[in-house]
Order: C-alpha cells, then structure tokens, then sequence
C-alpha cells in the first residue's frame, strides 16, 4: 500500500469517527453547561463544566425549585432510572424467551409450510407500532395492563421479535445435524441437547439479537410515554417525554444522557459478538 | 413457537383486525364515542384528499432518499471497516454508536444541533440556516432535512454494521479470485462486491422500513410536534391523538398497506430466495 493510500484510509476512518460521535460529544458538553454559559459559551465547548444538571436528577423532593429565575422540574430520576431497568432486562428475557423455541421449530423441525410461518413472522417487523396505539390501548386495557410495566414489555417484545427469530432460525437451519445426533447417541435427551450443545453455541447470535432488542427498546419513548402515565411507573424515556418543556432543559438533557451510558457500554462491550452472530446467521445466505 | 405466535397475535393481530374494523366507522372523540359502520366513506374522503396524495408522495420521497443514503454510507463505511488497519477497533466501536445509543437521546442531541433552543448561543446562527434553505428550497425543506439527517444517521450506523457482517461471511476465497480477473478496484467493487452484497443490503432495507413509513418519534421532535410535512405516519398519528379524529386516523394508517405488501414482496425474492434455487 503506498502511502498517500494509506493517508487516505486514516483520514477517512478519522472523518468516520468524527461523524459518528460528535452528535453524541455535542450533547454531552451542553449538558455539563451552567445556563450562564449555555447562553454566552461556545456549542463546541464546555469551559466551566459542572455537573448541577445531573445531581439535580437525583434530588429526591418532589416539588420543583427555583434556581434563579429558572424553575428547575424535580423527577423521581431513580425511579425512572430503575423502572428503564426492569422494562428492558423483562423485554429481553421475553424477546429472547419466545425466539429461541420458534426459531429452533422453524429452523430445524420444519413444521410443514415453515417458509411462510417465518415469512409471516418477519414480515410482521414493518408493521408500525407507533400507529397501532389506539388498539393497542384497547388490548392494554382489556388485560388490565394500564400503566403496568408489562403491557409496555409485551409490546416491546412483538418489535424485536422478527428480527430474533429471522436471524436465529437462520442459524440453526445450517447447524449440521450430526451435532445433536451425536450429543443423543452419548445419551442426551433431546432437551439436554439443546441446552447443553445447541445453546451455548449459539451464544453470537443469541447475543446479536438481544443487542438488538435493546437498541430496539433504547429508541422508544412514544409507546412508553403513551402508555405509562403515573409517574411513578415511568421508565426515563416516558418521563422525560412528558416532562413539560422537557426539551430545552438542560436538566432533561442531563437525564437522557445519563440513562443513555449504561445502555451505550453495554453495547460497546457486546458489538463484537453482535458482528459475530450477525456474520454467523448470515453465512449461509441471508 | 407457541409463545412467539400467542405474543404476535395478542399483540398485532388482534389490534391489526381492530384497526381496520375501525376504518370503517365513524369514530371519534367528538362524536361522544359512538361507532357507526360507515362502510367505505373514510376512504373515499382519503382519497379525494390533496393532502394525502402528498403525503404519499413525501413519504415515498423520504424513504427513497434516505435509503439511498444510509445504503451508500453503511457499503462506504463498511468497506472502511473491513480493511485492517491499527484504529479499526476503535472506529469500529465509534461506528456502532450512533445506533447503540438510544435514539430518544441522539434525537434531542440533534435538536439542539439543528434546531437550538432560544436561549444558546448559536441558535441566531442556526436560524438563519433554516431560513435560508427554506427560502431556497421551500418551507418545510429545513425540517424534511434535519429529519431526514437524522435518519441517516442512526440508521447508517447500523446498515454500516450490518453489512460489515455480510461482508464478513462472504468466503473470503471469491475476493481473492476477483483480485486476480479484475483490474481496478471500482471494477472489483461492481462486478464482484455489490453483488454479493445485494441479499444483505435488501435486509438492511426491509429492516430500515419501518423508520421511513412510521418514525413518528423523531419527526414528532425534530418539528416540535408540528405537522410540517406530512407522512403518512406522522400524520395519522396526529389525527388519533391530536385531533381525535380516530377512524380516519385508521383509515390512513391501513393506507399504507398495499405499499408494504409491494416492497416486501420484491425484498423476500432477493434475500430468501426459494430453497430449490440456492441448492
């Protein structure tokens, strides 16, 4: 590779960092901002930073405070914080859960017409949610599920879902047989075989689609803030959502981002096998 | 499969059946909450409806270009990640943020970028931008762009990824042959990659969908809740919840249905081909 190639390739890999992360580099200096500086400072900059915005969240009295002639919105941040918690590890569980057993049956045992059931099931994923909410509601309420972390989990689940089974059938469809059979002839039970052998094999792709499911859920705050309205049950996306003013807040600035980094390492630390079990799945054609 | 149909059906199904049973009603929360069965009156007004046409043709437009764009990005990026080079891991990581990153945090970081509140320090700046590609290009283009950006985006990030592991399971074996009965590299790119691509980027598209016909999150923050441009989406949404009109809201919903049918039709015979033709 001659050099001026060379030169090309690390500017354009520098050009690909700078795009991806200065959204993200941007918001977090507005948030470390005193609203002195947010008015007079430079946007690229912070030059006194503080963390105001963030113990703010954490301030445990309900009512709101005056901070100059700023009214600042007092939330129940680690409730929220929590609440975002237990929503995603639930969907998670659920998403994954109910993938698993459907793709392994469509992978694998091949009921008679599995094409069209896993068709189905994928072409289920353009159906957007966000416009179904009125009966949506309608099955919320019928199960008694309103402003119950549940209803919002359930629905999560049904997003990340096609993709999961897409991309886990994928991959066991082109797992060779010889692999269970030789875990049954040792003397496994099916159901062994598949917890012992087929599992843990899995554990890529098992891992791509949770990654997914949790950008999935990451990225909503319209269902959650559609369906969970006591402030209480609120996951932080549905708070801050319907915070009023919410978006000009350097407080709620704050709170998205904090609740963000958590979510952003788990990602970074899983985007490896996500490769992985993308690439796994995909081998054999898509 | 049991528990992922008894959830799918529960969940989609049986509100899917709902909402067209309501498309043919006249509910709404001025009518006191009555239904009456209208037949198909909502949409013949859908129909005779100037506004929905173009909202038709905006939402056409919009998925178009920006699928267009996250493709062009995600093949470009993805081309850069797989060569080896000492700062791969690191741009790799950079690379898949803007989709790890929640997107209801990555919208109001664009918000602030394209849109700033009053009170910073830019925000005359960022006017003056608005207005001049508004007066340029017509009202609304500032907004169709910034939430078109967006899109970009986050959605780029993952195409990017995305097809990174499609490149990856291509058999390295079929580059190495292309080196040798190709000779430049824009030729290798077209004969060769592009092609082996195409299942992976028609997945990409098929999984950019519903960002395009319903993303009614970041239109909905990037407008400040206005309706500026219709999409079809966005719009339906507006009429259920904003104005209550909900039957019609329904009706414009469903409108999109022969749309998806279409494109999922053509999607299905690029990236699962029948069995019998693979083998």
């Amino acid at each position: 590779m001659t050099a001026t190639r060379r030169w090309t390739q690390r500017g354009l890999l520098l050009a690909a960092a700078v795009y991806s992360l200065f959204p993200i580099y941007f918001i977090t200096v507005q948030s470390l901002k005193t609203p002195e500086e947010d008015v007079f400072g430079s946007p690229f900059y912070v030059a006194a930073p503080t963390f105001e915005n963030y113990t703010d969240l954490f301030d445990t009295d309900d009512e709101p405070s005056a901070r100059g002639y700023v009214v600042v919105p007092r939330v129940p941040f680690m409730v929220w914080l929590l609440n975002s918690a237990i929503v995603l590890g639930a969907s998670l569980l659920v998403t994954l859960a109910a993938a698993v057993p459907a793709a392994y049956a469509l992978g694998r045992l091949r009921p008679p017409g599995w094409r069209w059931w896993r068709r189905g099931l994928f072409a289920t994923y353009v159906v957007p949610h966000t416009i179904l909410f009125i009966p949506l509601y309608q099955v919320v309420l019928a199960l008694g599920l309103d402003d119950s972390h549940l209803a919002l989990v359930l629905i999560y689940a049904t997003m990340a879902l096609p993709f999961a089974i897409w991309i886990l059938s994928a991959y066991y469809r082109h797992l060779p047989r010889e692999i269970e059979e030789s875990a049954l002839v040792e003397g496994a039970s099916p159901a062994t075989a598949f917890a012992r052998i087929i599992l843990p094999m899995s554990r890529n792709v098992l891992v791509a689609a949770g990654l997914f499911t949790v950008g999935t859920v990451g990225n909503d705050f319209m269902l959650a803030s559609i369906f969970l309205l006591d402030r209480h049950k609120q996951t932080v996306a549905a708070g801050l959502g319907v915070m009023d003013v919410s978006l000009e807040e350097l407080v709620a600035v704050a709170g998205v981002n904090l609740a963000a980094i958590p979510i952003a390492l788990l990602c970074a630390v899983f985007a490896r096998g996500y490769v992985r079990g993308l690439t796994a799945a995909m081998l054999e054609g898509a | 499969m049991a528990p992922a149909l008894i959830l799918v059906v529960g969940v989609l199904a049986y509100p899917i059946g709902w909402e067209v049973w309501l498309s043919f009603t006249d509910f709404s929360s001025a009518g006191g909450g009555d239904r009456r069965f209208v037949g198909f009156a909502n949409y013949r007004t859908l129909l005779a409806d100037a506004l929905f046409w173009r909202a038709c043709l905006i939402t056409v437009v919009y998925f178009v270009v920006t699928t267009a764009a996250k493709l062009a990005l995600g093949t470009g990026l993805a081309l850069l990640l797989q060569r080896p080079s000492r700062a791969r891991a690191l741009v790799f990581l950079a690379v898949f943020l803007p989709w790890a990153y929640p997107g209801g945090v990555t919208v109001v970081a664009w918000y602030w970028m394209l849109n700033p509140p009053i009170t910073t320090a830019y925000s005359a700046f960022f006017g003056g931008v608005k207005h001049a590609v508004d007066v340029v290009l017509g009202g609304g283009a500032y907004a169709f762009l910034s939430v078109a950006l967006f899109n970009v985006w986050r959605g780029g990030s993952f195409t990017a990824i995305f097809l990174l592991a499609g490149l990856n399971a291509i058999p390295t074996e079929l580059f190495e042959y292309a080196r040798l009965e190709t000779q430049t590299a824009a030729q290798r790119l077209r004969a060769v990659t592009l092609p082996l691509l195409r299942p992976y980027m028609a997945l990409a598209v098929f999984l950019s969908f519903t960002t395009a016909f319903a993303d009614l999150a970041n239109v909905w923050m990037l407008t400040g809740g206005r309706v500026i441009f219709p999409l079809i989406g966005t719009y339906a949404y507006w009429l259920g919840i904003g104005a209550g009109r909900f039957a019609e809201a329904a009706a414009w919903s469903l409108s999109l249905v022969p749309l998806l049918a279409a494109a999922l039709f053509v999607l299905f015979r690029w990236f699962d081909p029948a069995e019998e033709a693979r083998a």
